[in-house]
């Protein structure tokens, strides 16, 4: 069943959680994230806002393992510790970085192929083309073009594409509508509320505070490398709880 | 002089061809772990010196032998030393191929001598043919054929295989690459092992081409191969290639054409190009804009 099939049915198959305990980032001994614990369970999406140098990329960089960190990052109850950024992916988490960083000089389908190189299950290698194809079709229309010709909404559904390849149970997103057009925007979010829907456990880092909060099951304001406020859908339109969420 | 200028090309295609497989054995490696390296010379003259020890028992035992020397040496390189300089900046790691550079040369000399060793390498390609009425070294045929054929497989390996892609991703953007989950322990071998390949095609070339090999055999080539990745675009694989092919060709050029008196400076003209190319196009001629940065 395809993560588009999945989504309509409403089933959401079992999929596995990410759980952050104490999750300490520096950098040259400058510290950018200070003990944050979070989850997001399957099926769940959890934003995570706040001002410029907050800590929020850094976030997701140490739970990928690119760069050095302290405390524990556990996928299905089982801990990351030590793990480089190939092995994470193994274990069912995938990166869709800040910027987008598709490989520009490689074609569509190559973008996808790469992908795919961390299955942990090598012969779902087409259902998840098809899969991905499905919820973005523009990937199949221009599956020879160069990726770096590609705009950048377009640009943007290649690399989540790319990371559902690897067949994630858990999606980290890098500020996935910097850069793009509010209908690009559109398309991004109405995708990522199908992958949702469809049992995996999305963590999103974004600017747009309103956007996401309304967005997301649950939604953390980070401030100083630090969760300085938890909230909820219904807070969108608050004005009050944003000011507070970036201004303290 | 229609057959002078059709003998130069030749010779200058040749001479562009050794050099842009030395210049891009550079560039695989940089590309994905931005290390210049240097002491790729020394692996040139490990493969060559095998070629010369080991010609006497057929060349289908030296040819193969000496690209099991360049790799097995290559990767060496990479888990003795480099491995260990992970985090290391590019200036850090290019100094540190100077010292290994210059070690394995005295340990060359220890091992062989200072003095040249020879024997008659594919003697066979050093006669000159005569094709309508043109005077031309089979050599240089030859050379232009290998290293076509070299090319050509490295481009179906990279663009048809699985493990080709990974290696091009990673050379573009090495922590990208990571982050898809390409393994990055496996694409740095393999750079490294097909550094090696393509430094014995480069080490197959010179040996034939002198028939004597001394322990500084394959630093000449070694400078102007990096010299050619600058100009290019050491960033890309094909900047490296195109960098060196140009450089190897303008001097093959300015050796035949310049005046006697001036051609034994056309090292000198070379390097103005290089200067030329820093100041106006830093990144390579084959980069737009700045290139990536890299972290």
């Amino acid at each position: 069943m395809s993560i588009v099939d999945d989504a309509r049915s409403g089933s959401g198959q079992a999929s596995r959680g990410l759980r952050v305990e104490g999750l300490e980032v520096a950098y040259g001994g400058v510290p950018a994230v200070r003990g944050i614990d979070l989850e997001v369970k399957a099926g769940e999406a959890v934003g995570l806002i706040g001002p410029n140098g907050a800590g929020k990329s850094s976030t997701l960089l140490g739970i990928m393992g690119a760069i050095e960190r302290s405390g524990r990052v556990l996928v299905d109850g089982q801990d990351l510790a030590g793990l480089p950024p190939e092995k994470v992916v193994r274990r069912g988490v995938a990166l869709v970085p800040e910027g987008r960083h598709v490989f520009a000089e490689l074609s569509v389908t190559d973008n996808l192929r790469l992908g795919a190189v961390a299955r942990r299950d090598r012969a779902g290698y087409s259902e998840a083309m098809e899969h991905v194809v499905t919820l973005f079709p523009m990937l199949r229309d221009f599956g020879h073009r160069q990726a770096g010709l590609l705009s950048g909404g377009q640009q943007q559904q290649l690399a989540i594409g790319r990371a559902l390849m690897s067949d994630p149970d858990i999606l980290l997103l890098d500020e996935p509508s910097l850069g793009l057009s509010p209908t690009a925007v559109d398309t991004v979010f109405e995708a990522l509320d199908v992958i949702r829907a469809a049992g995996k456990a999305v963590l999103v880092v974004e600017q747009r505070a309103e956007f996401t909060i309304a967005f997301c099951d649950r939604t953390f304001v980070l401030h100083d490398g630090e969760i300085t406020l938890s909230l909820k859908p219904e807070d969108a339109e608050k004005v009050d709880v944003l000011t507070k969420a970036y201004f303290g | 002089m229609t057959g002078q200028l059709i003998q130069s090309l030749v010779d200058a295609l040749s001479a562009g061809a050794t050099l842009g497989l030395a210049a891009l054995s550079i560039g695989l490696v940089f590309g994905v772990i931005r290390l210049a390296n240097f002491a790729q010379a020394e692996i040139i003259t490990a493969s060559a010196y095998c070629l010369i020890f080991t010609w006497e028992l057929g060349w289908f035992i030296a040819v193969p032998l000496s690209i099991i020397v360049a790799v097995a040496m290559s990767l060496l390189m990479e888990f003795a030393v480099f491995s260990r300089m992970r985090s290391a900046n590019p200036a850090t790691l290019l100094i540190a191929s100077f010292g290994l550079s210059f070690l394995l040369q005295r340990v060359y000399e220890l091992m062989f001598s200072n003095n040249v060793r020879t024997a008659p390498v594919a003697s066979g390609l050093a006669q000159t043919v005569e094709f309508a009425g043109v005077r031309i070294q089979l050599l240089s045929v030859a050379t232009i054929v290998i290293a076509g054929l070299v090319l050509l497989g490295l481009h179906l390996f990279l663009t048809r295989t699985s493990m080709g892609l990974q290696l091009k991703a990673a050379a573009a953007d090495f922590r990208t690459a990571r982050l898809v989950g390409i393994p990055a322990g496996r694409v740095i071998a393999l750079s490294f092992a097909l550094s090696g390949i393509l430094a014995a095609a480069v080490a197959f070339v010179l040996t034939v081409q002198s028939g004597a090999v001394g322990p500084t055999f394959g630093v000449q080539i070694t400078i102007l191969a990096l010299v050619g990745a600058v100009i290019g675009g050491i960033d890309k694989i094909s900047g490296s290639l195109a960098g060196g092919f140009l450089v190897g060709f303008v001097t093959s050029m300015l050796a035949t054409w310049l005046p006697q008196e001036m051609s034994n400076f056309k090292d000198a003209y070379v390097f103005v190009l290089v200067i030329g190319v820093l100041l106006f196009r830093p990144s390579g001629l084959l980069i737009k804009g700045r290139g990536v940065a890299r972290t």
